[in-house]
């Protein structure tokens, strides 16, 4: 009895209560501060890409806006971390945790965010026309424009895949020049192929990929190569799935071949491989000669090179372009001001300092010709090449399930290309049945 | 059985409203609130994904049956169970042999015993991420180090995730490493308890080393074996950071497991619904597996 009145006479149980719901009530409120901007000052939240680079790039342009505009001052923090940034940034919009712009948004998935309503309009901004026609020309508008007619996107960077090949290592094999077609290449793979301990296993590679089934990585190697050689035509015709099948059949013979006579290594090489001399090219976008500037061995001598085509294909080169853009997400209480911040993140001065910090491409239809960045590329012939590459360089169109549809070709790719157990063609036809039943599931 | 519900609910209202117990209903409400937070609303949620397509950014669509349609046609979701079952069938007699055979020579008064125990017990408490991390490395095909070892020797490499025939038989070597410092405790824990007059009366009787080890020792693990099974089958079915982490389900689909499968829907391709219908229908067969288990295995046992 003495027991049970002391129970419930105890405080304690009812005191934790109260203060887990003060500090609950606190938390939202501190939430609130910092979102809605309070004592005149707005607030606005900016994500940027997490690499270092890019990170370096946006602290500078935030503390120059935030000393040029004490009304609205910006928080800069990299994406959260995630598998990928089309992932939180998914999860970010069912949480409504979205900021109010980010940089880092793919293509791949605005459809995916209009369709969410998280993303503002952007054309319903006044000078939105005119900061459009300078960075890309009139007749390339459609590709940024949403399936509702609206434009949600600024185009902002596109880092068009290149074959990056060991110079030093090609030129010791008698390779005079980086491989341009199929045949070329498998030549190549051939004359770097080493097994100095003769157990028939190799010691270096043409290159390597991931061999796992993951639909992303499949945009880098497969989607790469089949823009190249099929001029540059994408999945997409008019939102419905198109595959031109020889194209298809001759890229997963191509890297058939590179599994099967062990051009390419089954495991994931730790480390950067490339610079350990172990592998030979690497699919690449400009961001990494950043990279090796800073981490490369001495003396390792590197180019770039157009994504190699079949034999008989005569035409431009076209490659992949791992386009992203900047987005205001419409819980943002400031679209205006967002739209000034985003508009301010693609001014001259700000493309620059992405090419020196990162050497991205910020998409800019006179960017060689215009003479504010002339002296930047008269130093940087490597990142020219990249930007010269730009306007041939191919998103991934507004498919509704794109990252399924990749998986399905992931899956085929694994089976014909890297283990080789179906012939080429019956990966392709498997590739667009499975594909052909997505699309019904999803209407 | 209205007229009861509403007696409870009576009882309850004049017991709270006297002011009893409110002290008890306070310090349970965390874990009650927490148990409806977390695991029943998701619960009554899921099952109503079920009947519903979602990509979680758009509204709900009602479906229908067609979930569960598209389940029975799924092969892809079939060849995930049987990998599953594949997976239960290596793993948990390799779990169990393992463990009793450490759980042994614990038992035996060693130098260094609890050393070996903590050592035992260490990659229990270490990361499915970091284990599978370091697995990468060691079971790398071309430049791994147990392959350097194993042709150090003469031997040829093992291509131990990078083969359909090998990689669930490496996964499920894994899991068992990490695991089996647990179900070593649990068998240590049970062999302490077998009273040592008895071992004394067979070694009277002439046994030899094996047949004290199948009469007294096994049989009087019994109910610790039971524990072992009917936990790593749970566990195994929850199979996902190993090949998550170390195939992304790959060879072939040869280690995509029933959870990695229904993941992969759900957040890779934010379906929803379905992921909810998949995962229903796991839960059942888990269910009915150990149901069965417990009725056939445990009588076996104990009897």
């Amino acid at each position: 009895m003495l027991v049970a009145d002391s129970h419930r006479r105890s405080p304690l149980p009812l005191t934790c209560f109260v203060f887990v719901l003060l500090f609950s009530l606190a938390a939202c409120q501190g939430q609130e501060d910092s979102r809605g901007g309070t004592e005149g000052v707005i607030r606005l939240t900016y994500w940027s890409s997490q690499n270092p680079q890019e990170r370096a790039v946006a602290k500078l342009l935030v503390e120059q806006w935030n000393r040029e505009n004490p009304g609205i001052q910006v928080i800069v923090q990299p994406l959260p971390a995630g598998q990928s940034s089309e992932e939180v940034l998914l999860a970010s919009i069912v949480a409504k945790t979205t900021p109010d712009v980010c940089s880092n948004v793919w293509p791949g998935i605005v459809t995916e965010l209009v369709r969410a309503n998280g993303l503002v309009a952007l054309d319903q901004f006044a000078n939105f026309d005119s900061l459009m026609s300078s960075r890309i020309p009139a007749d390339l508008y459609d590709r940024f424009r949403s399936p509702d007619g609206h434009y949600h996107q600024i185009p902002w960077k596109s880092n068009p895949i290149l074959l990056q090949y060991n110079a030093g290592l090609f030129r010791e094999l008698g390779i005079t020049a980086p491989p341009r077609t199929y045949s070329e290449f498998l030549d190549a793979a051939k004359k770097v192929y080493l097994d100095e301990d003769e157990d028939g296993h190799p010691e270096r590679w043409i290159g390597n990929r991931k061999i796992h089934p993951i639909w992303h990585e499949r945009r880098f190697d497969y989607y790469a190569f089949y823009l190249a050689a099929s001029g540059g035509t994408t999945f997409d015709l008019d939102g419905k799935f198109v595959l031109n099948e020889s194209v298809s059949d001759q890229v997963f013979s191509l890297f058939r071949e590179l599994w099967k006579n062990e051009y390419y290594p089954m495991t994931e090489l730790k480390g950067d491989p490339f610079d350990r001399g172990l592998i030979a090219t690497k699919l690449v976008g400009p961001w990494n000669i950043a990279r090796l500037r800073e981490n490369a061995t001495p003396g390792l001598e590197y180019a770039f090179s157009p994504i190699p085509v079949p034999d008989d294909y005569s035409g431009p080169a076209f490659t992949y372009g791992d386009f992203k853009n900047i987005a205001v997400f419409s819980t943002t209480r400031h679209p205006e001001e967002a739209w000034r911040f985003a508009s301010y993140l693609v001014s001259k001065e700000a493309d620059l300092l992405l090419l020196e910090y990162a050497t991205q491409i910020p998409i800019r239809s006179d960017i060689l010709t215009d003479a504010f960045f002339a002296d930047y590329f008269a130093a940087n012939p490597m990142v020219a090449d990249f930007a010269g590459l730009v306007p041939n360089a191919r998103g991934v169109g507004h498919l509704r399930a794109f990252p399924e549809i990749m998986d399905a070709l992931a899956q085929q790719f694994e089976a014909a290309s890297v283990f080789g157990v179906i012939s080429p063609q019956e990966g392709t036809r498997k590739a667009v049945d499975r594909i052909r039943a997505i699309e019904d599931w999803n209407q | 059985m209205g007229q009861v519900i509403n007696n409870i609910f009576a009882r309850s209202f004049r017991s709270l409203s006297r002011g009893r117990n409110v002290s008890g209903y306070l310090m349970i409400a965390p874990y009650l609130l927490h148990l409806v937070i977390f695991l029943g609303y998701p619960l009554v949620f899921a099952f109503v994904l079920v009947f519903h397509r979602w990509d979680i950014i758009t509204p709900m669509e009602f479906a229908g049956l067609k979930n569960l349609t598209r389940l029975i046609h799924d092969d892809l979701f079939f060849k995930a169970l049987l990998n599953t079952g594949f997976f239960l069938s290596i793993h948990i007699p390799l779990q169990i042999i393992t463990a009793l055979f450490f759980a042994d020579l614990l038992n035996k008064k060693l130098k260094g015993q609890d050393f070996f125990r903590t050592i035992y017990f260490l990659p229990v408490v270490v990361s499915g991420v970091v284990v599978a991390i370091l697995f990468s490395q060691l079971f790398a095909f071309e430049n791994g180090y147990i392959n350097g070892i194993i042709t150090a020797l003469g031997g040829e490499r093992v291509p131990w995730l990078v083969s359909p025939q090998w990689a669930m038989p490496s996964i499920a070597i894994i899991v068992t490493w990490k695991n089996v410092g647990f179900y070593i405790i649990l068998f240590l824990a049970g062999m302490q308890n077998i009273p040592a007059s008895l071992y004394e009366v067979a070694s009277l009787e002439g046994a030899t080393t094996w047949q004290r080890w199948t009469r007294v020792t096994i049989p009087l693990l019994n109910p610790t074996m039971v524990t072992v099974i009917v936990l790593s089958t749970i566990g195994g079915f929850s199979l996902f950071i190993e090949p998550y982490m170390l195939t992304g389900g790959g060879p072939l689909n040869s280690t995509l497991s029933a959870v990695l499968y229904i993941y992969n829907q759900a957040f890779y391709f934010n379906h929803m619904g379905y992921a909810a219908a998949l995962g229903f229908a796991f839960a059942c067969i888990i269910f009915t597996i150990v149901f069965l288990q417990k009725r056939f295995v445990t009588k076996d046992m104990y009897s």
